[in-house]
């Protein structure tokens, strides 16, 4: 007898879920059939209120973007307003840009850790990588005073100077870290059930990639480099020595590999900013913000988050007020048209972790 | 960098004589195109010249002459340049080639367009809602879209909203009718 269709709601609450977002899977037995992405729990009309807000006040917005990992998003509006412009930025203040980024990374690989071992069980992970994550969430409320959303960097530089002794904290976290890394990596890419359960599943292949807009970690699981850090070096890092690995086997075995060892080239990037970073000032500053006029025109700049490139369009009227500023993330495009390419013929048991592996994160869908 | 920005600006401007370019330092190249350039000046930046990579489409209402502006923003990932074409349609008629042909994740960028400016994306396969839920008004993206008159008419049944020279004490004082004590008496205004 042949099997029935059925309909499975899969969200929006679900602790496999990836966030506020729903997948309607259609299941034959265990085998997804049919998958398509439902958002509209999350809509918060960021880009709308910008339009009534001045250049400034929407720089508060930005980070609300992305829950885990805000800062590419600050960083693409702050570079995006920054050509639009013409404004220069102080040598010190791209060290200091780059330091939070890469420490964010780290950061939200850390959710990520806890996200990708949790949907399949292994929730031991999960809750050493989250408790770890603490550390890097205390620097940045050293330095930013806000551990989740910073606002730290804008356009012109950033808001403050590196307090006294930062720096040897965070070296002294990194080598925590370093050390902390191995034990997940035992626990994780040793174990028999990971393997299983991650190797060939949820493959993307690598001609579908590029025709499907796939960027980040998924497309360099698929063994192609592309990276906006070295495509399109923003900031310093064209001054930087770092690699950007990726490996063959397209499935989530092959994202996760990418991100672990992006995690050791982080904490090199970091050590070596540390190094190199310059005196001087971190803030070529802005004039009064009710009376900031930007000239007439465009700018698109992209940054490098975990999930991939992500972007913002900025688009200015001469006036006060943007008239358009547009966040495209690296979500936007995996967790839909991809999604729904992706999770035909696996299992409903891998949904979650697939979903994890290319980064869903519906506040970048809606915004 | 120079020599490959010459030569897709001599390539695209002898295929499509309504190609308007405007020159940008760095790896940006403008084009403005007429609307129905569109489907083939993409298929030819990806399919000729190497523009695989569709980073961005969005939508900028440009109510004062009656104008959608739609930007399409290619990135090659052989020569790292990026281009962006552009193309105005008229605002009280806005209809526009599909294009997730070339490439599928337009298609998500179509439906929130068409929802959020209501330009009518022709052919386009998502008849499902997309963010919005039931939306009978104006698409609220647009510029003539008025937040804070929707949002008296939809939530007509809250309190209002919270005015900047609000004293909090003195609103729970008068809904509830209870006496502020005499310490908080002192900051109240």
């Amino acid at each position: 007898m042949r099997e029935k269709a059925t309909t499975l709601y899969l969200g929006p609450q679900h602790p496999g879920i990836t966030g506020n977002m729903m997948v309607r899977l259609k299941v034959e037995g265990d085998t997804v059939v049919k998958a398509v992405t439902e958002v509209g729990y999350l809509h918060r009309a960021f880009e709308k209120l910008a339009e009534q807000r001045n250049w400034l006040q929407t720089f508060t917005l930005m980070c609300r973007f992305c829950v885990p990992e805000p800062d590419p998003v600050e960083e693409s509006y702050a570079r995006a307003v920054e050509t639009l412009e013409g404004r220069e930025v102080p040598e010190r203040a791209k060290y200091i840009r780059v330091l939070v980024l890469e420490l964010a990374r780290l950061g939200s690989y850390m959710l990520w850790y806890g996200g990708q071992a949790g949907s399949l069980g292994l929730y031991t992970i999960g809750q050493w990588s989250v408790g770890d994550r603490n550390y890097i969430l205390d620097l940045f409320e050293e330095l930013t005073g806000g551990r989740v959303y910073h606002m730290y960097i804008w356009p012109g530089g950033v808001r403050r100077d590196l307090p006294a002794g930062f720096e040897e904290k965070v070296l002294k976290t990194m080598d925590y870290m370093e050390q902390r890394l191995k034990d997940y990596e035992d626990l994780m890419f040793d174990n028999a059930i990971f393997r299983k359960r991650t190797q060939g599943v949820g493959i993307i292949e690598p001609e579908k990639a590029i025709e499907h807009g796939v960027v980040g970690p998924p497309l360099r699981g698929c063994g192609i480099k592309h990276d906006v850090r070295i495509d399109e070096p923003y900031e310093v890092y064209d001054k930087l020595d770092f690699e950007v690995p990726t490996e063959d086997g397209c499935d989530i075995w092959a994202r996760a590999n990418v991100r672990r060892r992006e995690m050791h080239q982080s904490i090199r990037i970091i050590r070596q900013v540390i190094d190199q970073m310059p005196k001087g000032e971190f803030y070529n500053k802005i004039p009064n913000p009710q009376k900031w006029r930007l000239p007439q025109g465009d700018a698109y700049e992209r940054t490098e988050a975990i999930r991939g490139e992500v972007g913002m369009y900025v688009a200015s009227d001469g006036t006060e007020k943007p008239r358009r500023v547009h966040f495209r993330g690296a979500a936007y495009v995996h967790a839909v048209t991809l999604l729904e390419h992706v999770l035909v013929g696996e299992n409903i048991a891998d949904v979650s972790a697939i979903m994890n592996s290319l980064g869903t994160c519906p506040p970048e869908i809606e915004r | 960098m120079e020599e490959l920005k010459k030569n897709i600006v001599n390539k695209i401007t002898g295929h499509f004589a309504d190609a308007a370019v405007k020159a940008y330092d760095g790896n940006r190249v403008d084009f403005t195109v007429k609307k129905e350039t569109i489907p083939a000046i993409l298929f030819y930046l990806k399919d000729e010249m190497g523009y695989n990579h569709l980073s961005h489409i969005s939508c900028v209402d440009w109510i004062e002459e009656k104008e959608f502006e739609l930007i399409f923003i290619l990135w090659s990932y052989t020569d790292h340049i990026k281009v962006f074409v552009h193309t105005r349609i008229d605002r009280e008629n806005p209809v526009m080639d599909n294009i997730d042909m070339i490439w599928r994740q337009a298609n998500t960028y179509e439906r929130e367009i068409k929802e959020m400016y209501g330009i009518h994306f022709e052919g386009l396969e998502a008849p499902e809602e997309f963010l919005l839920e039931d939306w009978q008004d104006m698409p609220p993206m647009r510029r003539d879209f008025d937040t804070e008159a929707y949002a008296r008419k939809t939530f007509w049944d809250r309190r209002e909203a919270r005015a900047d020279a609000q004293d909090v004490r003195e609103t729970i004082t008068k809904r509830t009718g209870e006496e502020l004590p005499d310490v908080a008496k002192k900051y109240t205004r």
